[in-house]
C-alpha cells in the first residue's frame, strides 16, 4: 500500500494545489469546487456493493490517514484524501494505473476542448 | 475571471474563481468514471451524495414550485409574474436577504418544464445563479467544466449527473445573462398526486431547480449522510 505510483507522483510534482490557485486567483473558497464532489464519490464508493476489492468505510479512511501521513505528507486537505483515495484504488486493483493514465489524458482533453 | 461584457459590478456580486483546470479536478473526475463505468456506483447516485455533501435543505423555490404543483392558479402567477410569486414563498426580489443582493438581477424568470422540453440553466460567463431564492450555488456550477461544456454539449453533461433523458424530450439550455436569474419548475412526477406541500418540498431539491436532476417519490434532500471528522496530517503543507 505504502509504494510510490508514479502517476500521482507526478500529479504531486505538479502542485496545482488549491492554496496555489486560490493565491494566484485571488479567491478565498477554503477549499477547491471538485471537494463536495469528492464528498459524494467516497460516499457513494462506502455504499457500493459489489464484488470488486473496494474498501469499506473503515478500511477506506484508515488507509487515507495513513497515506496522507506517510506517501503524501506535503499535500494539504482535501488534495491529499483524493490522492489516497486514487492509491487506494490503484492498489487494490479496483482501477489500472494505465487506464487511469489514458483517462487523465482524455478528460483533460475534453475540458480544455 | 473570464473576460465578457455584463454590466453588473463582479465586485460587490461575484466573487472571483479558478478559471484554471487542476490535475486534482481531473483526477477526481476520472476516478469518478472509472468507478462508474465499473458498475461500483451509478452517476445519479454520485450526484444524489454530492448534493447531500453540500448539506442543503428545501429553500423557498422548492415551496414554490410545490405550491404551482398544487395550484394551477398559482402556477399562471408563477410563470407570468415569478417576482410576485416568490413573495409567496418569502422572497422579495427587491430588497433580498441573505444570499441575495439587490444589485444581483432586474428580471427573474421560472422555466417550466413540459413533457417534451427539459430545462436547465447555467451561466457559461461567470456564475449568475437566483441566490435569494435558491442559496448559493453549488461548487460545480462555477466550475469551467459546466459552464463550458452544458452550452456545447447538454446531454452528455446531464448524463454526468445521471440524468438521461430520451431524445424525444428536447433539452433547452437557458444561459443566464446581464442582469436575468432563471430556475426551472420541473414537472410532478409520479406517485405524488396526493401529497401535501410540505412533503413536496422534501423531494424538490436544489438539483432539480437548476435542472441537473429530476424529482422522485422517496428522494429528498435531508438524508444525514454518515461521516466521521477527516484528520488532516498533511494541513501544514
Amino acid at each position: 500500500m505504502s509504494e510510490r505510483i508514479e502517476v500521482l507522483q507526478e500529479i504531486v510534482e505538479r502542485n496545482q494545489v488549491w492554496p496555489v490557485l486560490a493565491a494566484k486567483w485571488g479567491v478565498e473558497n477554503p477549499v477547491p469546487p471538485w471537494k463536495t464532489s469528492l464528498d459524494g464519490l467516497c460516499d457513494a464508493l462506502d455504499r457500493a456493493a459489489c464484488d470488486e476489492n473496494i474498501p469499506d468505510f473503515k478500511e477506506r479512511r484508515d488507509e487515507e490517514d495513513e497515506l496522507s501521513a506517510t506517501v503524501y505528507p506535503g499535500l494539504p486537505y482535501p488534495e491529499n484524501q483524493l490522492v489516497a483515495l486514487a492509491h487506494s484504488l490503484l492498489a487494490r486493483g479496483v482501477i489500472d494505473e494505465t487506464e487511469l493514465k489514458q483517462r487523465l489524458a482524455s478528460i483533460r482533453e475534453r475540458l480544455e476542448a | 475571471m473570464t473576460d465578457h461584457d455584463h454590466d453588473h459590478d463582479h465586485e460587490r456580486t461575484v466573487a472571483p474563481m479558478v478559471d484554471e483546470i487542476t490535475d486534482f479536478e481531473v483526477l477526481e473526475i476520472a476516478l469518478r468514471e472509472l468507478c462508474i463505468e465499473k458498475g461500483i456506483f451509478t452517476a445519479e447516485e454520485h450526484r444524489l451524495m454530492t448534493e447531500f455533501a453540500e448539506q442543503i435543505g428545501p429553500t423557498p423555490a422548492a415551496h414554490l414550485v410545490a405550491k404551482a404543483w398544487l395550484d394551477p392558479e398559482f402556477k399562471k402567477l408563477a410563470l407570468a409574474e415569478p417576482m410576485t410569486a416568490s413573495k409567496e414563498v418569502g422572497v422579495d426580489w427587491l430588497h433580498p436577504t441573505g444570499w441575495g443582493t439587490p444589485s444581483d438581477f432586474t428580471a427573474f424568470q421560472i422555466l417550466a418544464d413540459t413533457p417534451t422540453v427539459h430545462n436547465v440553466i447555467v451561466c457559461a460567463l461567470c456564475s449568475c445563479y437566483p441566490r435569494p431564492i435558491l442559496g448559493n450555488s453549488p461548487e460545480w456550477y462555477r466550475t469551467p467544466n459546466y459552464r463550458r461544456r452544458l452550452v456545447r454539449w447538454p446531454r452528455q453533461v446531464l448524463a454526468e449527473f445521471g440524468l438521461y433523458l430520451p431524445d424525444e424530450i428536447t433539452v433547452h439550455v437557458q444561459d443566464s445573462n446581464q442582469k436575468h436569474r432563471f430556475m426551472v419548475m420541473p414537472l410532478q412526477p409520479e406517485g405524488t398526486e396526493d401529497w401535501t406541500e410540505e412533503q413536496l418540498v422534501e423531494i424538490i431539491t436544489r438539483d432539480c431547480l437548476i435542472g441537473v436532476a429530476l424529482p422522485k417519490a422517496g428522494v429528498t434532500t435531508n438524508v444525514i449522510t454518515d461521516t466521521r471528522p477527516a484528520i488532516h496530517p498533511g494541513a501544514a503543507g
